[in-house]
């Protein structure tokens, strides 16, 4: 009988299990909770390789020199900078810092600073080699006076100043850390980093001192939940506050969105990306089927466009017109007329023309893992199937398709670029400049004179207005080559209880700020 | 007794060896190299080529395999290539939470299973029997996923009784001391947090619990139906012993011997992470952590976690044939 008296005893106790452990309501609502996949990779500028996570909480605990103004993020404002000029021949950057800021551990900021940290990622960071390898020289001209200067002009040098790894780390910080910087990062930003648990979470606490005010919340949980459908389950039951949608290569199904668009507690905010999803043809490939420009122009005419946005995205992808997504702002509005429509009949009869048999051909349609990759390339089955062409689907897992892709070996895949810095150069330069088109996954462009001069000017011109007009021709040449068809781009959609305020969606990449979020 | 042991512990060391060149040579096969993965699609050659020197990833293979060695005799299981922590460090901090997640299944699947599977074995074809035989149908065949959401779901979203995933509240963090969540609360008298702690053990728990008691009554169900069958029961009904006498010392105890392995293997194969269950929790487990590991192609950890499973898989299997011992005087005498 001991034994059912103790299954009694805890029986009643059973409901104490249930009640709610949880802090008051006034400590929640200063508190944001962001669910994100995985742990970030690092904390800290001088090892950031732009990884999603990292990144976004690197530039809410560290501030850059330069950072894109919301809504928009078409032009650049000053953060740590106060302001910047930039001499003629797009080489030298004279920049005005900011007086008076501090660092989270009580250090000041200056113009030593923003020298030891660049210096610093230049010599630890291989991700940023390229382009950090430009800088010649850092003059401290006085502590609120620095001068950078490049080797060649490079004008998206700005671009890549905004970024991560560009972040300010207090040199005080770094010398009592050393090795062990990343776990104790410093910076200047609206939150200071407090303590990160392996696979559970990552705190920020807020700083009251940042320069720019102090945040609306006291801190910031990033809670590392790996399972999309928990993510979902947490959200719907205000276990957390946001959820992104995060990582190179996935997104949510259409009907989760639905499904939480009806949720009233939850909000869904949708802006545009500057990720493009296509068909990319190999271009180096002298020979078979799509050797000749009018099968190419076939194969984008047998795409039905706004079916592929309907049907497999709900509504939840934009169309690409060319070469640069449309909200860039080198973006060239003429695209829109010359983008190729959808036409099966127009489509065999270019195929006719080239004089490429629909029936002979057997394509393999390489595609990255993940079941919405297989719907993109389910439809793009379907369609080629219209014109008559037989493609097999082969989803293959990222490093092997990697190898595939740099060496050659196929007619056509699908694949897409997320630029990790807002400028045009971040999809054009290494998407189709021909020196490069072994080096990643590119749409191996041929040797091309015309075009690749046109692509290292538009590169190295130090007028932005002068570049922007590169950049329109650049995208009618590359179209007129016709080195793939451009499918889509993803919306970034961040999902939020409804009582979060404040939140902008940064189009490029995409990070968020969480200095002006507040919970109701 | 003692000498046995000591044989089985000499013998893991070419085991573990083995187990090592094998972990070693097959990440290594399997195509995607670190720094490709590591660098997503966008990377250059020039910025994954940059990451292999720096990881060191252009050594001999060999080579690697011998510095690798040579570290592990020293207690060095590398640092990871994604995020240059010590191997060995992550693995630690790690284990508690797994260690606590199977422990606690472990115990729930005995308390559930056993007394399920003899009060079957002793009433075949009863109601009861059917009933149990039935729901432990359910519970061997339903996959982890498919029974967690559904407890996700009803317990957490629709009843709100309990959390949907993860070891703790986020309002209410418990502070790392040993690793274990409920223990740590306790230590740093945050009650509410220790609290907090075992309802989010509740759910996952219960998912990884209810297979292993399925499987469990099952398997006890059987081997008892067998045993009450044998003739030294007949003998003890027909000395006149109580029912629950025979049931309990004669039945339950030769029945146990083979329940003991599937146990032992079954307790054995959560340690090493039940990658389903940590995953769908957001539960910071060592399985998991393996799973994240292999995705990114982190050779050091992919090793050092396979490592450690073995051993506790061995480790496992030694103490299973000591409990032999204790359970059947015969494999005492034989052990010498």
């Amino acid at each position: 009988m001991k034994i059912w008296n103790g299954i009694a005893i805890a029986a009643a106790a059973l409901p104490l299990l249930f009640s709610g452990a949880y802090a008051d309501d006034s400590a929640k609502l200063k508190t944001l909770v962001v669910a994100v996949p995985s742990d970030p990779v690092s904390l800290e500028p001088g090892t950031n390789k732009a990884e999603p996570i990292g990144s976004e909480i690197i530039l809410n605990v560290f501030d850059t020199l330069v950072a894109w103004t919301a809504p928009d993020f078409k032009v650049l404002e000053g953060r740590l900078a106060k302001s910047w000029t930039v001499s003629s021949d797009g080489k030298v950057f004279d920049f005005t810092l900011r007086e008076g800021v501090k660092f989270q551990d009580g250090t000041a900021f200056d113009a030593a600073a923003v020298k030891f940290s660049l210096e610093r990622t230049k010599a630890t960071n291989p991700y940023v080699k390229a382009t950090f390898d430009l800088i010649k020289e850092i003059t401290v001209v006085s502590p609120t006076e620095l001068k950078i200067t490049l080797s060649g002009s490079y004008p998206a040098f700005l671009s890549i100043l905004a970024q991560p790894q560009a972040g300010i780390v207090s040199p005080a910080a770094v010398a009592k850390y050393g090795d062990k910087f990343a776990a104790h990062p410093v910076g200047t930003g609206p939150f200071a980093f407090k303590s990160a648990q392996a696979d559970t979470n990552v705190v920020l606490e807020a700083n009251p001192d940042y320069f720019r005010g102090a945040p609306k919340l006291s801190q910031i949980i990033y809670r590392v939940i790996p399972d999309a459908s928990t993510r979902r389950l947490e959200l719907e039951g205000g276990g957390v506050d946001i959820v992104q949608q995060q990582g190179q290569l996935s997104a949510i199904a259409a009907e989760d969105i639905e499904a939480l668009k009806a949720n009233k507690d939850v909000k869904v905010l949708e802006s545009s990306s500057q990720i493009i999803r296509q068909l990319e043809f190999n271009n180096s490939k002298t020979d078979g089927p799509f050797a000749n420009v009018k099968a190419r122009e076939a194969i984008t005419h047998a795409i039905d466009y706004d079916g592929l946005l309907k049907g497999v995205f709900g509504g939840t992808a934009e169309r690409v017109y060319g070469p640069l997504p449309s909200n860039n702002w080198a973006f060239n509005p003429k695209m829109k007329d010359l983008a190729p429509k959808y036409d099966p009949a127009l489509a065999k009869k270019l195929l006719a023309e080239a004089g490429v048999n629909p029936s002979s051909l057997n394509l393999k349609l390489y595609s990255f893992q993940g079941p919405l990759w297989g719907a993109v390339a389910t439809f793009v089955q379907a369609n080629l199937a219209d014109i008559g062409i037989n493609a097999t689907i082969e989803q293959t897992e990222f490093p092997a398709l990697r190898t595939l892709q740099t060496s050659g070996q196929f007619d056509v895949a699908l694949d897409g670029r997320q630029p990790w810095y807002n400028d045009p150069d971040a999809h054009i330069t290494i998407g189709y400049l021909s020196s490069l088109a072994n080096t990643a996954m590119t749409f191996r462009m041929p040797a091309d004179k015309q075009l690749d001069d046109l692509i290292l000017k538009a590169q190295q011109t130090p007028d932005l207005e002068a570049r922007k007009q590169l950049y329109f021709t650049i995208q009618e040449e590359i179209a007129k080559r016709v080195p793939g068809a451009y499918l889509f781009s993803p919306k970034l959609i961040v999902f939020t209880r409804s009582n979060v305020e404040g939140l902008v969606v940064n189009s490029a990449p995409p990070l968020n700020e969480y200095w002006s979020v507040y919970k109701k | 007794m003692a000498s046995f042991i000591i044989r089985r512990l000499i013998a893991l060391i070419p085991v573990m060896f083995i187990v090592l060149v094998i972990v070693f040579s097959l990440v290594r096969i399997i195509p995607g190299d670190p720094a490709t993965t590591l660098l997503g699609p966008g990377a250059t050659q020039q910025q994954i080529d940059a990451l292999r020197a720096q990881l060191n990833l252009n050594e001999p293979v060999v080579l690697q395999f011998y510095h690798y060695v040579v570290g592990l005799f020293m207690g060095d299981f590398g640092y990871s290539l994604k995020t240059g922590q010590p191997v060995a460090a992550e693995i630690l901090a790690r284990l508690p939470a797994t260690i606590e997640l199977s422990v606690l299944a472990m115990i729930a699947a005995i308390i559930v299973g056993i007394p399920i599977g003899v009060l079957s074995a002793t009433r075949p074809n009863s109601f009861f029997d059917h009933v149990t035989r039935v729901v432990s149908l359910l519970g061997v065949s339903m996959p982890a996923f498919l029974l967690a959401l559904v407890l996700q779901l009803v317990f957490a979203n629709y009843l709100g009784w309990l959390p949907v995933s993860g070891r703790f509240s986020p309002y209410m963090p418990v502070e790392t001391m040993t690793g274990f969540a409920i223990l740590d609360g306790l230590l740093t008298h945050n009650f509410q947090g220790a609290l907090g702690a075992v309802q989010h053990l509740i759910l996952p728990t219960a998912v990884l619990a209810a297979f292993l008691a399925a499987t469990l009554g099952r398997f006890v169900r059987n081997t008892m139906l067998d045993v009450m069958g044998e003739d030294f029961i007949r003998t003890a009904k027909a000395k006149g012993l109580r029912r629950h006498d025979i049931v309990l010392n004669h039945g339950l105890r030769n029945s146990l011997l083979p329940a003991v392995t599937i146990i032992g293997l079954k307790f054995a194969e959560m340690l090493g992470g039940a990658i389903l269950t940590e995953t769908i929790f957001a539960w910071p487990g060592i399985g998991r952590y393996m799973f994240e590991a292999i995705k990114n192609r982190d050779y050091p950890v992919i090793q050092g976690t396979t490592l450690v499973f073995a051993l506790l898989f061995v480790l496992t299997s030694i103490l299973v044939d000591v409990l032999y011992s204790v359970l059947d005087p015969r494999v005492r005498r034989k052990m010498g």
